[in-house]
């Protein structure tokens, strides 16, 4: 049940463009309107696989991480990843979370190189919610320096609404990626219950910087071809960009609410088929983007803690940010009437909807 | 209470190249100069995705640039000009646009009203001075007036000049002001002031009542003016309060002590306020002034402010 998001989500707001051409009105679910009752911090999604650490970081002594405050610590038993919601040395005083089984244990699974904790009831975990990631390896193994760890200073969808929204890019990120010139740019929507995809097309795009340094692009511009696709329940999204000429750059980008207001991300860029030099410069990058968006996110955030009379104003770019405001309301409000199941599957192999080339991710 | 204006900057930390942030209690404004010259205030947030204005650039044609998307605001009324790569799409509706406010500029100072349509004649101060700084303060607007007006050694600071506990002459209101003189010593080495029979110098001030905005002048006993200064007060975020003044030193000083105000730093609002003197400081003309205050705020016609209303 894939639609296309034939015209601006914002059509029947306080907006503009009004010209769009009108699709028939969605079943059920909040309204158009519903994108300005947005509280990201209130959501909380259950029943889903949260990326919680990078295999590698993860050995015989727990290492602690969360999942809506809720404590997860990891550790390996026999090489076997376990997550508890007690540390082996705690002497338990609180009662034990309805997420995790007898022994306060919860369903974990190792996969694409990452530790993926459960956040639900334990007896609907299924590795058939895992999201689709095709440019990772299913058993991992991608060196270290493709991943990393970094923290956004914002809550999560916040974090996530930034990155479907690619226009920020242009101003926010210009002495990484470029500026925003470009001679047309195109934005498609694609979206389910479970996900989102955007697929950005620019054509004659002034080249990345970092690419004119570390790939030795000479032309002037490029054309780019960006694709984010979101998982909802997981905060997990797939940031994927082609540039001809230039490098085919699939990321890893998983927003994990750790905290209301915070957010931990597990990073991995799978940059094997590019240049040596790009191949590790280009991971590195996302420690300073990284602190560029939060320069915004971070004093956005608490900006909407609480819902405010005060509309957002949008232009015809926000409709893939707008849609997954929309859908990720809909999944808390299903949430909320105790609906947890998957109307759609996350684990399908999404190559095609991300436009991946095949031939360059064989595992 | 009609919405007062506020000193917010001073000139020199308003340019046309990167945009001040400042806030006005719990309102964030950004202040930056259009094209022209002209200071412009708008509120610190894009109403496109909330994100500071004041993190974004100023335009080669004076539009306020937000650093998140790109999207352009007119200083004067608020109004998108401009969002990237919408080519000839150009045209919004009067509702895509940022609270502006009213700004004004004068003695080098910049000051704001949050009530754009306000009546109040903008403040004038009588002269520019060439000496000014900016403290923070963590102490409440109200209180840090009350300090000053108590034990301004508190929260002033001025070359070799003690100020004493006794009054050439009590509060009282001089149209519309609250005035005060203070006696003060020199140096630190002298009779406690207590059994001192005549000082030297004396700290005139005139506040406003509503915000605490402050005229300073400095005197010695022959009638020379040694120093002048403008001192404002403004209730910033978190019962911060942000410091900003203005002084210039009198051209006829006598006495080594007087000649010393020349020297760089003569004049300071502290940044710091000492916690354990001012917890046991016992107030006197602060009782009185307190009460002025509250008679003239009452005494004035209520008149909405539109901060919170701003859409
Ligand atoms: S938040 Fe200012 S342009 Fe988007
Ligand atoms: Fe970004």
């Amino acid at each position: 049940m894939l639609e296309v998001a034939d015209r601006s989500a914002s059509s029947d707001t306080d907006h503009f463009d009004s010209a769009a051409p009108a699709a028939p009105k969605r079943a059920s679910g909040p309204s158009m309107n519903a994108v300005n009752n947005w509280v990201p911090h209130d959501l909380v999604m259950r029943d889903s696989w949260f990326p919680l650490a990078h295999d590698h970081a993860v050995g015989k002594t727990p290492v602690r991480r969360a999942v809506y405050s809720h404590p997860f610590y990891i550790w390996r038993e026999d090489g076997k990843v376990v997550a508890s919601e007690f540390h082996p040395l705690e002497i338990v005083t609180r009662d034990k979370s309805p997420y995790t089984d007898a022994r306060g244990r919860y369903p974990v699974i190792e996969h694409y190189g990452l530790i993926w904790g459960w956040f639900g009831r334990p007896e609907a975990a299924d590795p058939a919610h895992l999201p689709s990631l095709p440019f990772l390896p299913p058993k991992g193994g991608l060196p270290k320096h493709m991943t990393a760890t970094i923290r956004f200073d914002c809550s999560a969808p916040i974090s996530l609404e930034n990155l479907i929204d690619l226009t920020h890019a242009d101003f926010l990120h210009a002495d990484v990626v470029g500026d925003e010139k470009s001679d047309s740019e195109e934005v498609e929507v694609y979206y389910d219950s479970e996900t989102i995809t955007m697929v950005r097309t620019l054509v004659n795009k002034s080249v990345a910087p970092i690419m004119k340094f570390f790939s030795g692009i000479r032309q002037p511009t490029q054309n780019v071809r960006q694709v984010i696709r979101i998982y909802l329940r997981s905060h997990c999204a797939i940031a994927y960009g082609r540039f001809s000429p230039g490098d085919d750059v699939p990321l890893f980008h998983p927003c994990t609410p750790e905290s209301r207001d915070r957010t931990r991300m597990e990073m991995v860029m799978n940059t094997s088929n590019a240049g040596t030099m790009f191949r590790h410069v280009m991971p590195k990058a996302g420690y300073k983007v990284s602190r560029q968006d939060s320069s915004m996110t971070n004093p956005q955030s608490p900006r909407y803690m609480d819902l405010s009379p005060r509309k957002d104003l949008h232009s015809r770019f926000d409709q893939a940010g707008q849609r997954y405001r929309l859908l990720m309301m809909d999944l808390a409000a299903r949430q909320d009437a105790g609906d947890f199941a998957y109307r759609d599957n996350v684990s399908a192999d999404c190559s095609d909807i991300i436009g991946l080339r095949k031939e360059l991710f064989q595992f | 209470m009609a919405s007062p204006w506020w000193k917010v900057a001073l000139s020199e930390e308003v340019t046309s190249t990167k945009p001040l942030a400042v806030d006005v209690a719990d309102q964030p404004v950004v202040l930056w100069r259009d094209a022209q010259g002209i200071a412009r205030a708008l509120e610190d947030r894009c109403p496109h995705r909330r994100a500071p204005l004041s993190r974004g650039c100023v335009r080669d044609n004076g539009w306020i640039q937000c650093g998140y998307h790109g999207w352009s605001y007119d200083g004067e009324t608020g109004r998108l000009k401009d969002i990237p790569n919408m080519k000839d799409e150009q045209k919004f509706p009067p509702v895509y646009k940022a609270a502006a406010f009213a700004v004004s500029e004068n003695g080098g100072f910049v000051s704001v009203n949050l009530d754009q349509k306000t009546l109040l004649a903008p403040p004038a101060v009588r002269h520019d001075m060439p000496l000014g700084g900016t403290a923070h303060v963590a102490l409440g607007h109200d209180q840090w007036i009350s300090a000053l007006f108590d034990d301004p050694g508190l929260v002033l600071d001025i070359r070799s000049v003690q100020f004493t506990p006794y009054l050439m002459s009590d509060l009282r209101e001089e149209n519309g002001l609250l005035v005060m003189e203070r006696f003060c010593q020199w140096g630190k080495l002298h009779w406690p002031s207590y059994a001192t029979a005549e000082f030297p110098i004396t700290l005139i001030t005139r506040t406003d009542p509503e915000t605490g905005e402050t005229e300073a002048v400095l005197r010695d006993d022959s009638f020379r003016t040694l120093l002048t200064a403008q001192v404002a007060p403004v209730p910033a975020a978190r019962g911060v309060t942000q410091v900003r003044w203005r002084a210039c030193i009198g051209d006829e000083l006598k006495g080594s002590h007087a000649v010393g105000l020349r020297h760089k730093g003569s004049f300071a609002v502290r940044e710091t306020v000492d916690a354990a003197a001012l917890r046991v400081l016992i107030p006197s003309a602060s009782h009185l002034a307190n009460k002025l205050r509250e008679d003239i705020r009452s005494a004035a016609p209520a008149v909405p402010s539109s901060v919170s209303a701003a859409a």
